[in-house]
């Protein structure tokens, strides 16, 4: 499958005079000549702690940077990964640098990676962000470790995370995730991944290159089609998780429809899995969670509560052509109420029935996805007020009982997605 | 007058006019198997054509690709098939129309009928410039509703309701200058109405929201750190 996808002649003869390796780790980047020495560094680090008699190889699959990324790779230090390290690596550690083709996203430059890790027959393999700045060499021991050594398939990041940090996670994928596929992944869409080598040719394989998954769907994609396809998926504890800003003129609701249109997507493919799936059932982990001091991230409650109320006056019509009759009456009368809360199951059902709706008509859905901002919004507002006084155990509680409430409602789900009307 | 003469002029005209009718009938009657025919022909398919689309899923393609949902939203209650099928029908129909009408062969009837017939291309343009529009329009102003609430613009609706009804003027002029109904008039009038709303919206911002427009500006000449309400949503 690999032969399908365009490399640079360069990268061929780099493939052809390294031959064959054991690990690799894969670094997509686009304009992070900042941070991402660091992490070259780091994985050099802890390659050579941790694995030091394997063949490895560090690619860095760039999508075109104008502030010299790749000049910052190519000299980032291999040979003095620092006084950290207990033992000096003895098999060298080669480098690729590449440019990306097909579609501009992290998703082909993910794909680029897995060519290359199926042409040079890796075992197993990693993938790191370039904008990390918590990276440490023990996250190559904990992403490739349990591919290599426990054969595993598919290593999903869990990180800490403050408690108003990753809510598109908390409030939606992570528990649609568990609830649809019945596998207990925290984050799913984490972003730093191990996988073997089997699963990299799977990944290749897929029809996908082409769609939404190249651009920026990858991170769910591949964790919901490691889980459905039945291989064998664990978590690895990786600690805090710190990376530079995202871009200030990212829109919120591309943002959201970007990542619920993918879930709903994936929904329709694996139909058969979901709903014949077992209740959730935890996954492994691997590494020592342990607590970490972690940035406040700032909330602006008063805000995203009128951007609901708004909505709840102005886009009626817009939701009325997916919630539910008894849902959409529940939350236009949520508006007004003081003190403001969202419920859980409320909030389950809404999501529910845009999955409905999308499945219905995906392309009429895409306006609908937009006007779930609000409704986002007002869920988030209710989280952060609920969870205003409480510490990292309670709020992983309530996120918790989120999760189940999707499980409770899921015979709604296929109630729906099954009948016509509304 | 006579009385034999009255009678005779009578007896006379109306002779003439039996005779016409007699010698026009064949015209009626081949008018009227015309439309009996064009009747059932349009019946067959509207039959046809609504079962065949709906066979071949094109109401479930019209679902998910938003066709249906533009139709209900202009009102529209019928499945997609079905109005496809409908407008075949109509369009047969209106085709058996003008050969009934010819059959008749009545020269203000041909007369007219050439004049529809050179008219008619304008008319089907200027309808599908009012349908686009109108389907344009509807897109838009849910799509402006949609943003405005998003980014907490407290006059969404009206905001929106404004673009549509800008679609909506910009082909209604479009359709009118087609049919060349008072096209200077349309023209002028439509120039005057869009400068006017530019400007009424330029002096509504400018003296409204100078002190936004001022930091809008300011962020993107020095692309500096974006505003703290902005930092608020970042992390979700």
């Amino acid at each position: 499958m690999s032969a399908r996808v365009p490399l640079v002649p360069e990268v061929r003869a780099r493939i052809a005079e390294i031959g064959r390796v054991d690990l690799l780790v894969g670094i997509p980047s686009y304009n992070n000549a900042s941070t991402v020495g660091h992490v070259v560094r780091a994985v050099a680090a802890g390659l050579a702690k941790y694995f030091p008699h394997a063949r490895a190889v560090c690619v860095n699959s760039d999508g075109g940077s104008t502030d010299g990324t790749p000049r910052v790779v190519a000299e980032a230090g291999f040979s003095t990964p620092g006084a950290l390290l207990v033992t000096h690596q003895l098999s060298p550690v080669h480098k690729i640098l590449t440019p990306y083709h097909g579609l501009p996203g992290k998703g082909s430059a993910f794909r680029t990676i897995f060519a290359i890790a199926e042409q040079l027959g890796a075992r197993a393999c990693a993938v790191v962000d370039s904008d990390l700045r918590s990276i440490t060499p023990e996250w190559v021991e904990l992403l490739l470790g349990p591919v290599l050594q426990q054969d595993f398939d598919y290593v999903a990041p869990l990180y800490l995370r403050h408690k108003y940090d990753g809510t598109i996670t908390n409030s939606i994928v992570y528990p649609m995730t568990r609830a649809l596929y019945g596998a207990d992944v925290r984050q799913p869409i984490g972003g730093d991944f191990g996988f073997s080598g089997r699963l990299a040719s799977y990944y290749l394989s897929r029809p996908v290159w082409d769609t939404s998954v190249a651009r920026f769907g990858i991170d769910i994609w591949m964790t919901t089609t490691a889980i459905a396809e039945g291989f064998r998926v664990c978590q690895a504890f990786l600690g805090a998780k710190i990376h530079d800003a995202k871009d200030p003129g990212a829109d919120l609701a591309d943002m959201l429809v970007q990542v619920v249109s993918s879930v709903f997507d994936l929904m329709g493919t694996y139909e058969r899995q979901w709903r014949g799936a077992d209740g959730p059932v935890p996954v492994p982990l691997f590494g020592f969670p342990h607590g970490v001091g972690l940035e406040p991230v700032p909330v602006d409650v008063e805000r995203m509560l009128a951007t609901f109320r708004q909505a709840a006056r102005d886009l009626r019509e817009i939701w009325e052509l997916g919630l539910a009759r008894d849902t959409l009456a529940d939350v236009v009368a949520l508006a007004p109420a003081e003190p403001f809360r969202f419920p859980d199951p409320l909030w389950v059902r809404v999501v529910y029935d845009l999955a409905v709706a999308h499945h219905r008509a995906p392309v009429a859905a895409q306006p609908l996805l937009r006007a779930l901002v609000p409704l986002y919004l007002g869920r988030t507002a209710s989280f952060v007020m609920e969870t205003a006084d409480s510490g990292a155990a309670e709020v992983e509680h309530i996120i918790r009982r989120l999760a189940d409430a999707y499980v409770s409602a899921k015979p709604y789900l296929v109630a729906r997605w099954t009948a016509g009307g509304r | 007058m006579p009385r034999a003469g009255l009678e005779s002029v009578l007896s006379k005209t109306l002779n003439e006019l039996w005779d016409r009718m007699a010698a026009f009938a064949p015209n009626v009657l081949a008018m009227l198997v015309i439309l009996a025919a064009g009747a059932l022909v349009a019946g067959a398919v509207h039959l046809v054509v609504r079962f065949g689309l709906s066979a071949v899923g094109f109401d479930r393609f019209a679902s998910r690709s938003g066709v249906r949902t533009v139709l209900e939203r202009g009102g529209v209650a019928r499945p997609a098939s079905s109005v496809v099928a409908l407008v075949l029908a109509w369009t047969v129909l209106a085709g058996f129309v003008i050969l009934a009408i010819g059959a008749l062969d009545l020269q203000i009837a041909v007369d007219l009928l050439s004049r529809g017939f050179l008219y008619l291309p304008q008319v089907l343009i200027a309808l599908a410039l009012v349908t686009f529009g109108t389907i344009v329009g509807a897109v838009l102003r849910r799509s402006v509703l949609i943003a405005a609430v998003n980014a907490g613009i407290p006059l969404a609706r009206g905001l929106a309701a404004g673009v549509q009804i800008g679609v909506l003027i910009l082909f209604a002029a479009m359709a009118l200058e087609q049919l060349g109904v008072g096209r200077q008039i349309i023209v002028v009038a439509f120039t005057l109405l869009f400068g006017g709303v530019v400007l009424a919206l330029a002096l509504a911002f400018g003296l409204g929201g100078q002190s936004l427009a001022r930091d809008i500006l300011a962020q993107l000449a020095h692309r500096g750190p974006a505003a703290p309400a902005d930092d608020a949503r970042r992390h979700l």
